[in-house]
């Protein structure tokens, strides 16, 4: 076993040989899915706490889940985005949560670095569950987890992540884990939505064309918030969709190259995507969702002390 | 404290005398009645005479800081006239242009008489204030330029607010040149910095925050500089921190605009490589770019493209600096540590010689300002701070004179100190 830590903050701060793990315990979690009973009491008597300040189902119920296999009492706490008005303090709340004993706290906020300062100021470990466009590192692991079930060791494969890099935390933790793995990785996407390579260090392609005949194997497409074009970052959603989304003529060439779709969900039909991607037959999107529960398990089991055994291991 | 050194009356002995133009000698300073009587080899003690011991130690002249922030009237929680003033005080700075964005607004005369007021009873340190461009900093009217004049204001600037509309800059210069002030500018293209909260490149893509690109500086500062070179007005660019910035002001000043520029000892120190857990204590506007850009900076004020050194001190409450970095507030607090913290980082180590920084903090801000010259010379009011290299300094928390302490150095040990400032 890999020493523990107490935070999960981001991908980037994470050793290979720490990652390999995470991947590895999550393997014995996925496999309990497969049981009538569902649960193990690793974290029997534990509680958990969710704290998001921006509104998520998938994420939070992902976590609530995984919490909830591993025994722990769960408390959904949604911050009420309306109510959180400039000026209030993030340390005010978590002193009051620190009285109420919380043994693991799950942080979503909108700014960068939230969890990282709550963390300082807490005792209990701090999960990032999506920060800004900073990081989401459960959605690094669980992309990495689906991603090597699929094709094995990422060593040499390509991955063209597809869609609004600039506002993405998700682009950033899988962009890292990926490589960390390996893996090569490359971005696609019209320029107000791609930072440069000189900034991200990333290869970057302006069109389908360019981007098949690098040949990836898997494409992975962002979600598009719809706000963006307001902010003048590309034209129109039509637009958007006839230039960069993976519609059914690219999917044909995606079919025939056998390369393997993923999207952080939730999708934007007629943005990035089209039905029709949904339904191929190597779209991993439903996957990435079952793994998101068993790579949460383990990282709640990580951030335990070390005592504890691997379920089946 | 500074009541007592108004009147200083001792024999400093031993001392290296630094000044601009020559190198360091070793002097004895005789100041009587806060006036240098006498700079030479073994002057005589006159009668009940304190003797100061300056052995192994530097006599240096105060220096001048154009930057401050000193929050009065409006958020003397987090600083006043007093305490900025001990803090500079404590930090060898022995003057200071105050900014104009309190509240109210230091935008006609009557509200400068307040700070002078306020100033010649908490302060003994020399206070200018600065002026704003326009009625409330609001980017519209002018504010009551001559009042301000009549009482001692030689700058204007909106401090941190750009004038958006140059129109409305182009006006204020007219009527500057005429009157014979300085219009400050700190430049920044707000459209362009949008959201941004740090250098855009490759920090603020890793950290996933919005960038304040270089542009939005630049462009602001042609936009700027071109005016003042077009209407003839002296410009003084505040907080200069990209080196395409220092090259277009020494296009400028080659083409015989009256444009003069500061640069901050964090811009001099820091680069975005220390933005790590997104520590709010190093965020600042204008930004810490790459280290390019600070080596640049620092080759810059030796050359004298950069004329000057100034701190852009902002003091901000520790739960201010405590919020998200985003939502945190810019500015870090500089009089107490500038000078230690150049020493440490740039002198020390041969980056850079004491005759820059005395050239660059002390003498050309009183220039810019018109002031007069100071030096350690006989027949000359006593301002100088006494600085021990061999010693260290730290700033423990909660041992500032400044009544905020947001400042990377806290917390952290510094070669050098400074062992007495004489001023007045």
């Amino acid at each position: 076993m890999i020493p523990p830590r107490k935070d999960l903050l981001d991908i980037a701060s994470l050793s290979l040989e720490e990652v390999q793990f995470l991947l590895e315990t999550a393997r014995p979690f996925k496999d309990l899915f497969t049981r009538s009973v569902k649960k193990v009491p690793t974290l029997k008597g534990k509680s958990v706490l969710t704290l998001f300040y921006e509104p998520s189902t998938r994420t939070s119920s992902s976590f609530e889940i995984a919490a909830k296999r591993l025994s722990a009492d769960v408390t959904n706490f949604q911050v009420n985005t309306s109510s959180v008005v400039k000026g209030e303090s993030v340390i005010d709340t978590v002193d009051t949560l620190q009285a109420m004993k919380i043994d693991y706290l799950i942080i979503r906020h909108q700014q960068a670095g939230v969890p990282g300062l709550i963390a300082r100021h807490t005792h209990a470990p701090v999960i990032n569950a999506g920060d800004g466009f900073h990081a989401h590192p459960t959605q690094a692991l669980l992309d990495a987890f689906t991603a090597t079930e699929t094709l094995g060791a990422l060593e040499g494969r390509r991955i063209l992540i597809a869609g609004d890099i600039r506002h993405s935390r998700v682009a950033r933790s899988t962009s890292v884990i990926f490589r960390k793995l390996g893996a090569e990785v490359a971005f696609l996407g019209p320029g107000p939505l791609v930072p440069p390579t000189s900034h991200t260090g990333i290869r970057t392609f302006r069109s389908w064309q360019d981007a098949f005949k690098w040949k990836p194997d898997i494409t992975y497409l962002l979600r598009v918030q719809l706000e963006r074009q307001r902010g003048a970052f590309f034209p129109s959603i039509g637009e958007y969709h006839r230039v960069y989304g993976l519609n059914d003529d690219r999917l044909r060439r995606v079919r025939d190259e056998g390369i393997w779709v993923m999207h952080p969900g939730p999708v934007n039909r007629g943005v990035e995507l089209t039905d029709a991607v949904m339904n191929y037959e190597r779209c991993l999107v439903n996957q990435q969702v079952e793994n998101g529960i068993a790579v949460r398990m383990a990282v709640l089991y990580w951030l335990q002390p070390a005592e504890k055994e691997v379920p089946g291991a | 404290m500074p009541k007592k050194s108004r009147q200083t009356t001792a024999l400093f002995k031993g001392g290296e005398v630094l000044s601009t133009n020559a190198g360091p000698l070793r002097m004895d300073v005789l100041v009587v009645k806060g006036v240098i009587t006498r700079v030479g080899e073994g002057v005589a003690t006159p009668e009940e005479c304190e003797v100061v011991d300056c052995s192994g130690r530097l006599l240096i002249p105060g220096m001048f800081d154009l930057h401050v922030h000193a929050c009065e009237p409006g958020r003397e929680d987090r600083e006043d006239i007093g305490s900025a003033s001990a803090a500079a005080l404590a930090g060898g700075i022995t003057g200071m242009q105050i900014m104009p964005d309190t509240s109210p607004v230091i935008d006609g005369g009557g509200l400068v008489q307040g700070i002078l007021d306020s100033a010649a009873k908490k302060s003994g340190i020399e206070v200018i204030p600065a002026g704003a461009v326009t009625r409330g900093r609001a980017g519209e009217e002018l504010s009551g330029i001559a009042g301000m004049k009549a009482r001692g204001v030689r700058m204007l600037t909106d401090a941190d607010q750009p004038v958006a509309n140059p129109l409305v800059l182009r006006r204020a210069m007219e009527y500057a040149r005429d009157i014979g002030m300085t219009i400050g500018s700190h430049c920044e293209t707000r459209e362009l910095s949008g959201d941004g909260c740090v250098h855009e490149g490759a920090r603020s893509y890793q950290l996933g925050l919005p960038g304040l690109p270089a542009i939005s500086e630049e462009i602001c500062l042609y936009r700027d500089v071109r005016l003042a070179q077009f209407t003839n007005c002296p410009i003084h660019v505040q907080q200069v921190s990209t080196m395409d910035s220092m090259k277009a002001v020494e296009f400028f000043k080659a083409q015989g605009v009256r444009v003069t520029c500061e640069v901050s000892p964090h811009h001099l120190i820091f680069s975005q490589d220390h933005l790590v857990d997104y520590n709010t204590l190093l965020k600042v506007n204008p930004p810490l770019r790459p280290a390019a850009d600070r080596e640049a900076l620092v080759e810059g004020l030796i050359a004298g493209t950069i004329d000057c050194i100034a701190t852009d001190h902002h003091p901000h409450t520790e739960f201010e600096k405590n919020l998200p970095f985003w939502e945190a507030p810019y500015g870090i607090t500089g009089l107490e540590t500038a000078v230690l913290s150049l020493y440490h980082h740039l002198v020390k180590p041969g980056l850079l010689g004491w005759d820059v920084l005395i050239r660059a903090f002390s003498s050309r801000p009183r220039e810019i300002l018109g002031l007069d010259p100071i030096g350690i010379e006989e027949g000359r009011v006593a301002n100088f701070f006494i600085f021990d290299p061999t010693a260290t300094t730290s700033f423990a928390p909660n041992s500032f004179r400044s009544r905020s302490q947001n400042t990377p150095f806290v917390g952290k040990e510094l070669d050098g100190a400074i062992v007495r400032t004489i001023c007045r």
